[in-house]
């Protein structure tokens, strides 16, 4: 066989690998589209017959999702910000020396990495209780979802600063910057896709968190989407077109900026978690 | 002062500010909480106590009671068969996936990347496309068996006690297949190809090559995977309130959707800890092993 015919080949055979893992987000576009009976038909269809296109409008309006998305929309700009604040500093200490504390800091670091949320909500609770913190849902979920996520970052990011040349930084200080300038002159702009890339991953994490949402806000107004999909699933649910059409607006806007980056969030990604 | 000042702005200090803030948050808000945890599973919390430090000792109590209830030990075993069947699929999936995208052919690391889709989507939606795929009478996944002559009757994932758990594995399974596939063709693509080029010369056959030299240049990169399939899915919660939400009777339940349901559906804070403070021992373990077997890359 020859190079082309064998690449053709396997080019196919990985097409159809592909569409039978994306079935399943295949089958929420698809259900979303069919109406109530066509839902339920046996056996089902897997191309609807009248798409049902009202049902986007439906689900937006009776829902509340403009509310549910912009709640999720400022806690994971929240998160985001903060985290990059507070991160990207500890990322660039951690990358430019090499000694005993900076392997002890790591250490620490990943170790509150692996932190389950469902198991560490029972005391952020019932501290952010006893401080108060709970009148302001929003925030405490900001500064949870920041405590959760950071040390990810800071992993991410530090592989960025590994691969910034510390040359550069020693000649711009020979030049007479300041470490503060020599930081954000020289280091920070050299690094900033490696930021940005991190930051958008980290973006997309908060803006599907569950956990620490769901125990911490209380009230219906302050939730974000992820609350809103949990409550619109009841135990015995029979509205699986809205549901999915639901789940369609909420995670449509993700999926986009993930085909757009998909490279850059790969290799991010591949390049902190394990080299 | 000024000395100090200079120091923030041109000097060693400038390092130490940079570290000391994150590092300061990061204790108080992940640290503290995770020591308060260990001083609560020792204490009496009930919803008077909630607001007071100085709540009643109780010593071991809470540990004792745990499991002399009767759903632990069940609950135990149902988390040890979640981790053990998820990462078992999430591995051996993404194994064969990886091996199969190492071939190079164009298209192949972007179709590749596109199976991270699963991995960036928030687990509420997936947990929610899963939940309606297996439903009973009209899920496409009965259908799809039953229209493959897999099985005859249609099969209730998500209310009978024998599959709940399944369900939920086969999402979670889902769920971390393409992490795992990603991080493992990195670590095939740090294999140096010569090695296969002089196997090829010595006359070893395919399957000789990959037991002789994928899978032993693949040591750490596996342990290291490993290490975080364990992390990540007993981080797993969004799945369980998605589909199954720990039942019928426990059937699906683990210590990560049990703790919380402790804490916040029986405001039992006490043993949402104590089983918190069990759990967080484990995930520690295998945080242990994780950053030992990635230790020389973490470094650089």
């Amino acid at each position: 066989m020859s190079e082309t015919n064998r690449n053709r080949l396997m080019l196919v055979i990985a097409i159809i690998m592909a569409a039978i893992y994306l079935f399943p987000l295949y089958w929420m576009y698809i259900t979303a589209l069919k109406s109530g009976s066509e839902m339920f038909a046996t056996p089902p269809s897997f191309w609807p017959s009248e798409p049902q296109w009202a049902t986007y409008g439906f689900v937006w309006e009776s829902r509340n999702m403009a509310r549910y998305l912009w709640n999720s929309l400022i806690i994971a700009s929240g998160a985001v910000v903060l985290i990059t604040v507070l991160g990207v500093g500890c990322a660039y200490v951690l990358a430019r020396y090499r000694n005993v504390w900076v392997d002890i800091g790591l250490f620490l670091i990943l170790m509150l990495q692996v932190l389950p949320a469902s198991l560490m909500i029972t005391p952020i609770f019932v501290g952010f209780s006893q401080l108060g913190m709970l009148n302001y849902p929003r925030l405490a979920v900001i500064i949870a979802i920041a405590a959760k996520s950071m040390p990810f970052f800071v992993v991410l990011v530090r592989a960025t600063f590994m691969a910034v040349p510390q040359e550069l930084e020693e000649a711009a200080l020979v030049d007479g910057n300041s470490r503060i300038g020599a930081f954000f002159n020289i280091v920070l702009p050299l690094a900033r896709n490696g930021i940005l890339v991190s930051a958008i991953l980290i973006f997309m994490q908060a803006f599907g968190e569950f956990v620490y949402s769901k125990s911490i806000i209380q009230a219906v107004e302050l939730q974000p989407a992820s609350v809103g999909l949990n409550s619109f699933m009841g135990p015995n649910t029979n509205e699986w077109n809205n549901i999915m059409a639901y789940a369609t607006i909420y995670v449509t806007p993700i999926l986009a900026i993930f085909v757009l980056l998909q490279r850059r969030i790969v290799s991010g990604l591949t390049s902190g978690a394990i080299k | 002062m000024k000395r100090l000042l200079s120091s923030v702005r041109d000097g060693r200090g400038f390092d130490i500010v940079l570290v000391a803030f994150p590092l300061g948050f990061l204790f108080l808000m992940a640290g503290l909480p995770l020591l308060y945890n260990v001083l609560m599973s020792f204490q009496e919390v009930d919803m008077f106590s909630l607001g007071t430090f100085l709540r009643p000792f109780v010593g071991f109590k809470n540990y004792t009671d745990l499991f002399a209830q009767p759903e632990t030990w069940p609950i135990l075993g149902n988390t040890a068969i979640f981790v053990i069947g998820s990462i078992a699929g999430q591995f051996l999936i993404g194994f064969g996936l990886a091996l199969f995208f190492w071939v190079n052919f164009p298209g192949a690391s972007w179709l590749r990347g596109l199976f991270l889709v699963s991995w960036v989507m928030p687990g509420l939606v997936v947990g929610a496309i899963w939940n309606w795929i297996l439903s009973g009478d009209f899920g496409v996944l009965n259908f799809i068996l039953k229209e493959s002559g897999i099985i005859s009757g249609n099969i209730f994932w998500r209310s009978d006690p024998n599959y709940s758990l399944y369900a939920v594995i086969m999402a979670n399974v889902w769920l971390g297949t393409a992490f795992n596939m990603i991080l493992l063709s990195v670590g095939l693509a740090s294999i140096p190809g010569d090695l296969y080029e002089a196997a090829e010369l010595d006359g070893a056959n395919a399957w000789q090559r990959f037991w002789t030299i994928t899978l032993p240049m693949m040591r750490s990169t596996i342990g290291a995977i490993i290490a975080l399939g364990l992390i990540f899915t007993l981080q797993q919660f969004d799945l369980f309130a998605a589909i199954t939400s720990g039942g019928p009777n426990n059937s699906s339940n683990v210590t990560q959707y049990w703790a919380w349901d402790l804490s916040f559906r029986q405001y039992d804070f006490a043993k949402g800890a104590t089983i918190s403070v069990i759990m967080i021992v484990f995930v520690m373990f295998a945080a242990i092993v994780y950053v030992r077997s990635t230790r020389h890359e973490v470094r650089g």
